[in-house]
């Protein structure tokens, strides 16, 4: 069968905490929690592997990662720091000749079938060329960057992704075909990309727990996931037909910020989404990109958390722009009404700015109410 | 309440107000269609609380008297009954008996008080024009009101009433049209936002017959008026609240180049044209030579256009690009034979004019 793919996955572990660790030799083999400190407010964007033994795990408020990890210690996200790391790993990913489909700063799917010659499935020797590929990947990532790097290796993406999970960190596993309805047997549902917490509970009130009950249920799935319940079937039995897509595209950029107090402030409110509005257009700027749709997230002090969106006929490339549409759906529902905890902006609905809608040279356009 | 009335009468009158009613309604009254029998007439009213409209028809009243109905109920029973004369009656728990022929329906109605009361209007600033004049006005500005809500004082037409004209204005930020004519306004002058709403309701029910009576206040504006069957028809509107953006800013002082074109066959090359385009690729040139105008589109996953017209033209060779729906609106909202383009470079607003008091300013497009 010529259709048969060989689909490499490569998740770094723990990445900003590791360039934290390699770039400061005193927080190695210590709990280090990158995010704002417990005394502000904010939460974890990434634990090393220390911190994640007492449970600290990352978007968990700091407060609570400090409490359950009292010596950890708290380190600052550096972004543009970790974004140009992530580039420097992309260019190792690249120099395979393979086709990368990168899921996150630190994460991608590769379609190495062009390069390793697969042999006959059922063969002991099945991805033995694929194997040398992921240690080589692997060892390149340490030697050059000195970070490490798990390897998910099967026929597809839903498995390659379990399996670079399965021996993390540091680690490398390759799922044989013949072998895949046994490896994905024990696992929790919950390891299938797509349940979430509510198809959890729907698959356990149905008496379903591992991935083994699905492969043995007799029946529809679709009355417990709707129409995900094909696709379900189908990954049960390890089987995934998408494709890698190279020609991968943002669909969302956002930026959002938790206040250090809570706050109903006007000017700071405004300054806030004025920064993240020029923010979000220098990316936009960078990747020649325009947005059709703005969304605003507010949470309040109770964690309830809100969001709201606009759609606009010609693409947004400015920051003004932005910022007004912003003030708009803040306004629109008299969303602030009490203190606010934490405020973003994102745009979505993006393409190429190629041609551009020039706009009639008012001095102003009837500001907001 | 007790009536008898034609059926294609009260089949007018439904449809001349019932598109107001919204179907997202919270308040269950704003579903219903207040019905008010006087001597010989049955007046229908129907509002979402930003706009109302009345229509009056003619009816045998036996007893005067009020109500209101479910607006959608009462317009498919009566579309779907057969004889030509329907009798209405109302108890006095808003219970409406209908009857026709051998049909009897009884719809339950809501008290005639609960609907929303309709807001008189001072005699002072009042002016009256034909209803031909204000339709044409209305195409020929319309197509570009913006529908961005979040400028919320572009969702509408500018009026303006000043030194014997009424000025017209829309605008979505990108095209602006403009119109102006000569009205009796006698010592009336004033300025203010009519909401698309407003805007769509009275182009529908203009007619090309008789004139029409614009009333207005501070937050409100009426327009009333006889349509071509001969039934009054009273249009009360909100204004939107805020300054309309000072437009005559953005229209260009002079120009360079002022080209004459035919306007049908600039249209439809343009209409052809604009096939060619696409989502990301939307954008049609105009290619001006020595006499000649080249209209092009070209979009990477449909395929080109090339379309060639003859044109009084002797400036320097040049090309500009637009939207072509920018271009096609106003082009097919006018009637006039000739229109004429005037450009200064391919960054800066195009004008496009006609013979009569009618001016569209519309920013072109920057290719990367």
């Amino acid at each position: 069968m010529n259709s048969a793919r060989t689909i490499l996955h490569l998740d770094m572990d723990a990445f900003y905490a590791s360039v934290e660790q390699r770039d400061h030799p005193e927080l190695r083999g210590k709990p280090v929690i990158v995010g704002s400190p417990p005394t502000q407010r904010g939460v974890v964007c990434a634990a090393s592997y220390e911190a994640r033994k007492f449970g600290v795990r990352s978007a968990m408020p700091s407060v609570t990662a400090g409490r359950l990890c009292p010596k950890g210690i708290f380190v600052y996200p550096r972004m543009s720091h970790y974004r140009e790391e992530s580039k420097q790993i992309f260019q190792v990913l690249q120099h395979t000749g393979a086709a990368i489909e990168p899921m996150s700063i630190d994460e991608a799917y590769m379609d190495v079938s062009e390069i390793v010659s697969s042999l006959s499935s059922g063969d002991a020797l099945e991805y033995a060329d694929a194997l040398a590929l992921g240690r080589q990947i692997r060892e390149r990532i340490f030697t050059e960057r000195k970070l490490t790097a798990s390897v998910g290796i099967s026929s597809n993406k839903f498995l390659s992704k379990l399996a670079s999970d399965f021996c993390k960190p540091n680690g490398l596993t390759v799922v044989p075909e013949r072998d895949k309805v046994l490896f994905l047997r024990p696992m929790p549902v919950r390891a299938i990309h797509g349940i979430g917490k509510v198809s959890e509970q729907v698959l356990h009130a149905a008496g379903i727990f591992t991935i083994g009950d699905l492969q043995d249920f007799p029946g529809d799935l679709r009355k417990f996931v709707g129409s995900f319940g094909a696709t379900l079937k189908q990954f049960a039995f390890g089987e995934d037909t998408r494709p890698i897509e190279t020609s991968w595209e943002a669909k969302s950029i956002s930026s959002e910020e938790t206040f250090d107090r809570d706050t109903e402030d006007r000017p700071t409110l405004c300054a806030t989404l004025k920064r993240q509005a020029s923010e979000i257009t220098e990316e936009l700027k960078e990747k020649k990109l325009g947005a059709y749709t703005v969304q605003i997230k507010i949470r309040y002090g109770d964690f309830t958390t809100l969001t709201r969106q606009i759609s606009v006929e010609e693409p947004l490339t400015e920051a003004n722009e932005i910022y007004r549409l912003s003030c708009f759906l803040l306004a629109r529902e008299k969303l602030v009404n009490r203190p606010l905890r934490l405020l973003g902006v994102g745009v979505s609905g993006l393409g190429e700015a190629m041609t551009r809608q020039l706009s009639l040279p008012f001095e102003s356009m009837g500001g907001a109410k | 309440m007790n009536l008898a009335i034609a059926k294609d009468q009260i089949i007018h009158g439904l449809q001349a107000v019932q598109n107001v009613v919204s179907t997202r309604t919270t308040l269950p009254i704003l579903s219903n269609v207040l019905l008010r029998a006087e001597e010989n007439m049955l007046e229908l009213t129907a509002t979402d609380l930003d706009v109302t409209v009345s229509c009056s028809v003619e009816a045998a009243v036996k007893k005067v008297g009020s109500t209101t109905v479910p607006v959608k109920k009462v317009y498919s029973l009566i579309s779907a009954l057969t004889n030509p004369e329907i009798e209405f009656e109302v108890d006095d728990k808003n219970a409406c008996s209908i009857r026709a022929g051998s049909s009897f329906y009884k719809i339950n109605g809501l008290a005639a008080e609960e609907f929303p009361p309709i807001q008189k209007f001072k005699e002072n600033k009042k002016i009256t024009l034909p209803q031909e004049k204000l339709k044409s006005m209305l195409k020929k500005t319309s197509f570009a009101i913006s529908t961005d809500e979040s400028r919320y004082v572009l969702n509408g037409i500018f009026i303006s009433l000043k030194d014997h004209k009424m000025t017209m204005v829309a605008t979505d930020g990108r095209r602006l049209a403009l119109v102006d004519e000569e009205v009796e306004l006698g010592d009336t002058t004033g300025e203010f936002i009519v909401p698309t709403k407003a805007v769509n309701e009275l182009s529908r029910l203009l007619s090309d017959k008789g004139e029409v009576e614009i009333k207005f206040t501070e937050n409100q504006v009426a327009f009333a008026l006889k349509n071509e069957k001969g039934a009054s028809i009273l249009i009360i509107s909100k204004l939107v609240e805020g300054n309309y953006p000072n437009y005559r800013q953005v229209i260009p002082a002079e120009t360079k180049e002022r080209i004459p074109l035919v306007r049908e066959e600039f249209l439809a090359a343009l209409k052809r044209a604009e096939i060619m385009t696409s989502d990301k690729a939307n954008s049609v040139k105009l290619h001006f030579t020595k006499n000649n105008l080249a209209i092009t589109a070209n979009s990477p996953e449909v395929g080109e256009a090339r379309e060639s017209i003859a044109v009084n033209y002797k400036g320097k060779e040049f090309a500009i690009a637009f939207n072509p729906a920018y271009m096609i609106d106003p082009l097919n909202a006018l009637s006039c034979d000739e229109v004429y383009l005037e450009l200064i470079d391919e960054l800066s607003p195009g004008v496009l004019k006609t013979n009569a008091p009618f001016l569209y300013v519309v920013m072109p497009m920057r290719l990367s």
